[in-house]
This record gives C-alpha cells, sequence and structure tokens, in this order.
C-alpha cells in the first residue's frame, strides 16, 4: 500500500543501476513521508496535502540539516554503546576479545549549530568511522569530533577499541562443565558470577543454550534467574536472570538431558558424533547477553561538549551502556 | 467412449474459463478506463495509482496508455512520477504512442520546480526510443547548464543513456564535452556523477579513448571527494585507481589524501582505497610509506568483520586476495577470525581459510587449540577442513608439529566416525614429512583401526603401517586381515597400499614377513582385475626375486617432502584481481570479464574488457550476490538501457 514511497524513493536512490543518494535527511526532503494524517486529510476532503507541499531538494554544504529548525528546548543526548565481542571457554578462559562500539546521539537544536566533543582516550580507538557530518581534518589534526549536527536521531560514529589499548574486563565471568551420568544422560552446568563491571550490576543476562537435536527429555534447574525449554527448530534452553550484583556469585543452571542414538542420517545432515561411552560429545556453545548500564568497558568517556556559533544554552546529556556483542561460552 | 466425452467437456470448460476470466479482465481494465477519464482529480489519482499496483504484480494494463497518457499534465508530482514510471515500462512496446507524450517532457523540462525539471529529463532517458532522443537533446542541454545541481546531476546521468543508444548524437550535440566540463563543477555530487559517467562512456566505447584522467582533473577530484556521498566517493576512487600517477610525488601525495577514506562507514568505499593502495604500490617506492600504508590498512579490515555474515563473507573473500600480495599483514590479528559457533557456514571456511594463510610460528599454539574445538563441531565438511588445517600446520611449521600430532590423537581417541577418518589421511601426511619422527603414536593409532572404513583413510593406514612396520609388533596380523579381505576392496588405492606395504614389511622384517608378501602378491596377481594393481605386484614380485636390495632401493626410498598448501592465485590472476577488489571479480575470485556480458553482444560471449560498475558491491544493506559460494555464471549486468524501475516480482 506504501508502493508509491518505495517507488519515489528507489528512483531517488537508484539512477539505471549505480546508487546516488542513501542519506535519510536527503531523501526526506525529497520524497514525502507517509503519515496517517496525511492520508485520512487526504481520503476525506479529497485535497492531496501531500502533493501541495513542494518538496525542494537541499543542496547546501549541509545536506543533511535544512535550514530554520526550531525546537523549544534546546537539547543534545550522548549515548555511548560498547559492545564486547568474546568466546569464553569452559573454564573461563578468554580465547578471543574485542571491543566496539557506537556513538548515537539525539539532537533537537535550533538553528545551524557547531559542536565539538572531545573524548578522554581518543588514542585508544583504532578505527574509526563517522557520519558525513564530521569533519574529517579535525579528527585528523587534533582527535577531536568537530560536526554540524543532523536534527534527530543518527550515529555519530562508531569504533573499534585497539587490541592492547583495554584490558580484557568481563563484566560476566562462567564456567561450564559438561559430564555423564550412569545412565547416559547429559548434564551441563554453567555458573555465572558477576565479573568487573564498574560495581554497576549486570542487567538483563540472557543465556540461551542451544542443545544437540537429537536431544530429549530435556530437564533443567536453575538457582536464580528463570529458565524456558523451547523446541522450535532445535532444543534449546535459555535462563534469564534480571540482574546481578556487582558482589553476587552462585547463579547456576543444571541441564540434564538424554540424546538419541541416530540411526538414518542423510549425508547432509548433520553427523552426530557416535554416543559411546566415554566420548565427549560435540562442540556446543551457548549465547550470552548482557547490559551493564552506565559502564563504559574501554573505559572512553567524553571530557566536554561544547557548543559554537550559536548563542542559546544547551542541554547535555551523556549514557554509557556496554553490551554484549557476539558472546560464547564454549563447552 | 467415456473417456472421450469427459474430455471435450474438460476442454469446453477450460474455454468458457479463460472466457470468464478474460472479461473479467477486461472488466478490470475498462473500469481503470473509466475511472481514469473521471472529471474527479481524486479517482483519477486513485486510478493511476492502481494502474501502477496492477503493473508491478504483472498484469497487462497497456491497453489503458492513451488514457494514462491523459493524465499526464497534472500538477501532483507523485502521480507524476508514477505515470513516468509507466511510460518508461510500456515504451518499447508502443514506440509511437510514446511521442504524444513528449511535448509534456519537454514542457517539463522547463518547470519552476527543479524535481520536475530533473524528472523529465530522467524518464526521457530511459524511455530509448530513438524518436524521443531528437526531442531530447535541447532540453538536455539546457538542462546540463542549470543552476540547479540536482538538475545537474541528474542530466550528466542522462547522456550515459543517450550514449547507449545512440553515441553519434551525443558526440554531435557535445554532450560527452558538456560531461568532462562538469568534472570541474561547483557542486561535488555532479563531479561524482560526471566520473561515474565517464567511466561507464567508457566501457561503452573501448576502442576510442573518449576520456582519460589526466594530471590537472585530479586535484579537482581529490578535493571534492571528501564532500561527495558514499557512492560519488566510490566512482571517484576507481577513476584514481585506474589512473597512473605521473611522478612518484604525485603518487605519494594522492595515496596520502585519500587514507582518511579507509576510516569510512561504507565497507565498499574501504575496499576501494585498498584497491587503489594496492595497485599504487608499484609506484611508490618509500618504504616507510609503504609500510605505514599496509598498517593503515588492517583496522578498517577488521572491523568489516564484525558487520553482517553477508559483508564479512565479502570482505573474507577480499582479505584473502590481499593476503597473497602481502602475507604478513594480519599476522597479529589472528584471534578475530577466529569463527563464532553460530557464523554461517561460508563464513567459517573463509575464516579457516585465512586462518591457516596468516598463521605464523608464535600463533599455531592458540591457532591449533583452536582447530581442535573446530573439529568437534557437527558439520562434517567444516570439520575435514578443520583438520587439514592442522595438518598443514605441521607440516609448514616443524616446531609446532609435536603439538598438532598430539591434537590429531586427541582428536582419534572421540572415535567420531567422520573425524577418525580424516585424521587417518591428516596423520599419513605429517609423518610423510617428518619420516620415522612420530613412531610412539603408531601403536594408539592401530587401536583405532577398526574404525577406518573409508578408501582413502584406509589407505593412509596401510601406509602408516608399512612405514612403521619395524615399530609395531602384531602388523603381520594386522595386514594379513586386511590382505585376507584383499579382493573386497573395491578402491585400488587401498589395494595398491596393500601391495607395497606387504613388499615395504617383507623389507624390513624378512621372516615374519615373508608368507605375508607371498599371499599378497599372488592375490594381486592372479586373482586381481585392477591391471595397474597386477602391474605393480609383478614389478614387486620379479625385483624381489631377482635382487631384493634393488627391491630394498624401490621400495624403501626416501619420499619427498610433501607440501599442503592453501591453493594461491597466479602472479598475473592476482594482479587483475586486485585491480577489481571490492567488486563481483575479487569474491568470486575470477576476473570481471569472464563473466560480464554486455547484451549486446552474442549470447555467450563475454565482453573483453574489464567491467566497472560503481555500484555494484555489496555494502551496506547486504547483496545477495555475496550468499553463494563463488559458483559461476552469466550475470547479467543490467545496463545504463534498462529502464531503472521495472521492478517485476
Amino acid at each position: 500500500e506504501n508502493f508509491t514511497t518505495v517507488y519515489q524513493l528507489l528512483s531517488e536512490m537508484v539512477d539505471s543501476g549505480s546508487a546516488v543518494t542513501t542519506d535519510t535527511s536527503v531523501l526526506r526532503g525529497l520524497v514525502p513521508v507517509p503519515s496517517l494524517v496525511d492520508r485520512v486529510i487526504e481520503n476525506v476532503s479529497g485535497i492531496g496535502i501531500r502533493s501541495e507541499k513542494r518538496p525542494d531538494v537541499n543542496t547546501s554544504s549541509t545536506p543533511w540539516r535544512s535550514q530554520g529548525i526550531r525546537h523549544a528546548n534546546n537539547e543534545f543526548f550522548v549515548d555511548i554503546v560498547e559492545r564486547i565481542d568474546a568466546i569464553v571457554g569452559a573454564d573461563g578462559s578468554v580465547v578471543s576479545y574485542d571491543v566496539s562500539g557506537d556513538i548515537s546521539c539525539k539532537s533537537r537544536l535550533t538553528g545551524m549549530p557547531e559542536l565539538l566533543l572531545v573524548l578522554n582516550r581518543a588514542e585508544a580507538m583504532d578505527d574509526v568511522a563517522f557520519h558525513p557530518c564530521v569533519r574529517a581534518n579535525k579528527w585528523q589534526a587534533e582527535r577531536v569530533i568537530g560536526f554540524v549536527p543532523p536534527d534527530g536521531q543518527f550515529k555519530l560514529a562508531s569504533f573499534h577499541v585497539a587490541t592492547d589499548a583495554a584490558p580484557r574486563l568481563l563484566p560476566l565471568h562462567l564456567h561450564a562443565t559438561v559430564s555423564r551420568q550412569q545412565d547416559q544422560s547429559h548434564i551441563i552446568e554453567i555458573a555465572a558470577d558477576a565479573g568487573q563491571s564498574g560495581k554497576r550490576p549486570v542487567e538483563k543476562i540472557q543465556v540461551r543454550v542451544p542443545l544437540p537435536a537429537q536431544a530429549y527429555n530435556i530437564r533443567v534447574q536453575c538457582k536464580a534467574g528463570t529458565h524456558t525449554v523451547s523446541n522450535v527448530r532445535s532444543p534449546q534452553v535459555e535462563w534469564s536472570l534480571k540482574s546481578l550484583g556487582p558482589t553476587e556469585r552462585g547463579a547456576r543452571l543444571t541441564i540434564q538431558y538424554l540424546v538419541r542414538a541416530s540411526s538414518a542420517t542423510a549425508a547432509s545432515a548433520p553427523q552426530v558424533l557416535s554416543p559411546s561411552p566415554g566420548s565427549n560429545q560435540s562442540a556446543l556453545a551457548a549465547f550470552v547477553d548482557f547490559e551493564v548500564a552506565g559502564y563504559s568497558v574501554s573505559s572512553i568517556k567524553v571530557d566536554s561538549l561544547k557548543m559554537l556559533v550559536e548563542s542559546y544554552k544547551l542541554f547535555k546529556g551523556v549514557r554509557y551502556v556496554t553490551k554484549a556483542g557476539s558472546f560464547q561460552l564454549r563447552f | 467412449m467415456m473417456n472421450a466425452t469427459i474430455q471435450t467437456k474438460i476442454a469446453q470448460f477450460q474455454i468458457v474459463k479463460q472466457k470468464i476470466l478474460a472479461a473479467l479482465r477486461k472488466g478490470e481494465n475498462y473500469e481503470l478506463k473509466t475511472e481514469l477519464n473521471s472529471e474527479y482529480k481524486e479517482r483519477r489519482k486513485e486510478a493511476v495509482r492502481r494502474v501502477i499496483a496492477n503493473m508491478t504484480v504483472g498484469k497487462d494494463v497497456s491497453g489503458l496508455f492513451t488514457d494514462v497518457l491523459k493524465n499526464m499534465h497534472t500538477d501532483d508530482l507523485e502521480i507524476k512520477k508514477l505515470i513516468y514510471l509507466y511510460l518508461i515500462n510500456y515504451a518499447k512496446t508502443q514506440p509511437d504512442l510514446v511521442i504524444l507524450a513528449v511535448n509534456t517532457f519537454v514542457k517539463d523540462a522547463e518547470d519552476t520546480n527543479p524535481l520536475i525539471r530533473a524528472l523529465a529529463i530522467r524518464t526521457m532517458g530511459c524511455l530509448h526510443v530513438q524518436e524521443v532522443l531528437d526531442h531530447l537533446s535541447d532540453p538536455l542541454r539546457k538542462c546540463l547548464k542549470d543552476p540547479s545541481p540536482y538538475v545537474r546531476k541528474t542530466a550528466v546521468m542522462c547522456v550515459a543513456k543517450v550514449y547507449d543508444l545512440s553515441p553519434a548524437i551525443a558526440e554531435e550535440n557535445g554532450f560527452v564535452e558538456d560531461v568532462r566540463r562538469a568534472l570541474s563543477d561547483s557542486n561535488p555530487m555532479v563531479i561524482s556523477n560526471a566520473v561515474t559517467v565517464l567511466t561507464e562512456i567508457n566501457e561503452m566505447a573501448p576502442g576510442q579513448n573518449i576520456w582519460r584522467l589526466d594530471s590537472k582533473t585530479v586535484p579537482t577530484l581529490l578535493a571534492a571527494i571528501n564532500e561527495c556521498v558514499e557512492w560519488g566517493q566510490i566512482a571517484i576512487l576507481e577513476a584514481l585507481a585506474d589512473y597512473t600517477p605521473k611522478t612518484e610525488k604525485e603518487a605519494e601525495s594522492i595515496c596520502e589524501r585519500l587514507l582518511p577514506r579507509l576510516q569510512h562507514a561504507n565497507g565498499s568505499v574501504v575496499l576501494t582505497t585498498v584497491r587503489l593502495l594496492l595497485k599504487y604500490e608499484k609506484y611508490v617506492h618509500r618504504a616507510d610509506l609503504l609500510s605505514q600504508f599496509s598498517k593503515k590498512m588492517v583496522p578498517p579490515l577488521i572491523t568489516l568483520l564484525s558487520s553482517e555474515p553477508e559483508i564479512q563473507y565479502v570482505a573474507l573473500r577480499n582479505i584473502n586476495i590481499i593476503l597473497q600480495r602481502h602475507p604478513k599483514m594480519l599476522s597479529k590479528e589472528i584471534r578475530v577470525f577466529f569463527c563464532k559457533y553460530n557464523d554461517p557456514i561460508y563464513v567459517k571456511y573463509e575464516k579457516l581459510d585465512v586462518l591457516v594463510r596468516i598463521c605464523s610460528e608464535r600463533n599455531t599454539e592458540p591457532l591449533l587449540n583452536e582447530l581442535k574445538e573446530y573439529a568437534r563441531e557437527v558439520d562434517v565438511d567444516f570439520v575435514r577442513r578443520a583438520i587439514q588445517a592442522i595438518g598443514r600446520l605441521a607440516i609448514r611449521y616443524e616446531s609446532s608439529a609435536d603439538k598438532a600430532v598430539k591434537v590429531l590423537i586427541e582428536l582419534l581417541q572421540l572415535k567420531a566416525n567422520s573425524v577418525v577418518q580424516d585424521v587417518v589421511v591428516v596423520l599419513r601426511d605429517v609423518f610423510r614429512r617428518y619420516p620415522q619422527s612420530f613412531a610412539d603414536v603408531v601403536p594408539t593409532l592401530c587401536e583405532h583401526i577398526d574404525y577406518v572404513n573409508e578408501p582413502d583413510a584406509k589407505a593412509a593406514l596401510i601406509w602408516i603401517l608399512g612405514e612403521y612396520s619395524e615399530h609395531i609388533s602384531n602388523i603381520g596380523n594386522l595386514l594379513s586381515t586386511s590382505i585376507e579381505s584383499f579382493l573386497d576392496e573395491e578402491d585400488e588405492g587401498v589395494q595398491l597400499a596393500l601391495v607395497n606395504s606387504a613388499v615395504k614389511f617383507f623389507l624390513k622384517r624378512p621372516q615374519q614377513g615373508q608368507a605375508l608378501v607371498l599371499k599378497a602378491l599372488q592375490t594381486a596377481t592372479e586373482k586381481c582385475a585392477n591391471p595397474d594393481v597386477r602391474d605393480r605386484a609383478y614389478i614387486y614380485w620379479r625385483l624381489l626375486s631377482a635382487d631384493p636390495n634393488s627391491a630394498r632401493a624401490v621400495a624403501l626410498v626416501e619420499m619427498p617432502p610433501v607440501e599442503l598448501e592453501s591453493a594461491s592465485l597466479s602472479a598475473s590472476l592476482l594482479e587483475e584481481l586486485i585491480a577489481e577488489l571490492g567488486s563481483v571479480a575479487s569474491v568470486l575470485q575470477k576476473p570481471a570479464k569472464l563473466f560480464v556480458y554486455k547484451k549486446t553482444d552474442k549470447a555467450g560471449v563475454p565482453r573483453d574488457s574489464e567491467m566497472a560498475n560503481a555500484g555494484f558491491d555489496s555494502a551496506e544493506g547486504g547483496a545477495t550476490s555475496a550468499g553463494d559460494n563463488g559458483t559461476t555464471g552469466g550475470i547479467d549486468t543490467s545496463n545504463e538501457g534498462e529502464p531503472e524501475l521495472l521492478i517485476s516480482f
């Protein structure tokens, strides 16, 4: 039903096989955004409100920001979200560890302000990609971010923390043990303890344990938190903990299950290692998600945010969040 | 009798059904026709929308051409765009009727709203009808000099379409010259579009040198590149990559100006910049600069690996090529390439390949541990590659051989069927590389002999038994059981291996081996069907009977060292692929001329020139072409002549 908007967008974005414009703010100026109000008015009164607004193209030197923007309260919020991509072995040792992050901003500013954002540890970032609004030469020369912000929500920069710049801090310490009982059932035990998280609680912890396809009779017990067993495409257990305080220990999850010996395996189906006594089962990994609000694992913080050009008072806010990116526990 | 009547009834029913459907369809089109001619603007608008909707879904609405055309004189931008889309779609089938529309186009090209001017020019360019072309020249000429940069940039793109249709007209009217002049335009969008167009025109006329980037234009392009949109940047980067700098200083300054492009968020910009830097390496001779460039290339490539799997795949294929030029570039970053559990399998294969390439002597230990984890995974193919990777590392780095063999034996003890086969094959290669070094391992190997059932693995195991026959006590039994079932072995590799090993055993331990080798040779020569096996058995027999010493010289000779290196590209192919880094060619690892077809060529004959289609990369949005694992095929690039909005489901 929105195909007219889709067509217009496509025709602006691509011209005969070469991409032309994909910047959302420019496109918003060229193609009218469908909204319920406009549609209702159009249907009721037959007047095409949309058609009468003549979109015009913005060819100024700041195509992401049009002139004449006004807001009642001038505010600017910065969110630094960092993601930890890590692979942790069963004994808790860190196999690989990587931190990357984004600086997202929400800007509600009047006029055409110029902002200067200074970070405390700019040299810890070894690969930074900026929004086109950022002045590249200022970053090259002084390592500060000078920019004219687009209006609304946008991603200012995404960066990667140099591997040797920060120690490998893990907000959550996990261990896993795998064993077999006398009755041939497999037992997986996962323990979660709070790690280094700057004295903030680790929240929204979710551990997802996929089990082998031939698993059945799955019994789960957890000490702290809730668990669910699902079997959408293959069995898996999900363990959620609302939060784990900085000194809490002792959260445990125990999964016990049996494995069917597969009789018919097609050539392309994943081969299950034959469960002969004493053999290890195939490699499994649990996927972990968590969030630590107010903590920056790379300790990159905003030093200052100054505004030039405009003269009104600016309300600023900064937030830090560390999340789990692709965080896996191998066992 | 009954059958015949039933069949005729069915046929009649089909005919009636067709008629009803046709009437219904005609009814719908008829209904649309009346709506299109209605006096109420809103109903006409709604009708146009429905026509386009039908067209998109594939229903035929070409009969409504004239009625749709009547609606063209409207102030509503949205409707105008839709009608133009309709015209582009059906222009080819009704070229005479399109002429009627030309007047409106020409008028629109002088409209006060720049968007409408641009729309008119673009649509006229896409129509691809010869008659329209004659009327197009005037408006196009005016629009190329239009005050609004938006119109200028669209007009520039239109020149490419005109050239495609008729190069003569484009040249006569000086359009190409206008585009060349647009390279010094004030607006960077226009400049980048001009670069795209000139590059494409170069493609269309490979013989004539329409445009060569010269050193005067280079500074303008470099200045414009920072202000361009990402796609424009790619076009300029590609043009610069093809340029040959006149002096070393010029090459150095171009590279330094473009280093910041490596930090762009768009993966295609990054890869095209890498392409440029690699190509300019032959012009820049200062070693410190070259090493600086290499160092700067590393972080952006690593960042590309944290994106979606499709982008990871493209990045990995390109990194594969880059590593063949700079093998040591990524040695410190080996952990980045470790496979995550939930990576799609195509990404895992590529990561494994890269891991083996970049491993250096220091990294072997962590990598071997990692490979051991991979060998426990579910996918059989991946496990095989992981085990082979362990073998490669062992062969490449002598210091890691011990650990590697230990890992392989641990894997063997998992007693998983496929793992055992692969491990045995790899162990044979490792033993061959380091003869007589791992004798203590062989007994453990023999314990698992029952699990070995694939022919390759069996042949490998028998070879090992033959080589180490002096170390194994019960080798006589092991070999004799195999020889019992000699004739049951279908694979000639196994039979040959048995013959070889029997001979070796005899030569090393004459007493114990005598009966065995006699039996083996007898079975091979008398009862075996395979001529190769028989011949070899005869040779051995005669050798042994005539002169055991020369037999020793033949059978127990030291073998040439084995290499298990990853497949490498030839030097010339590597050059070509680096010149196309960041495009589909580098992902498929075949130069573009092998799979690019121009639609005017004879079917099946690929173009003989390089494809330079700027927008063909998979950057944000994840291209679908990157999903498949290097399949070949005639990929039809849609040339500038294709109408851009022909969306068919």
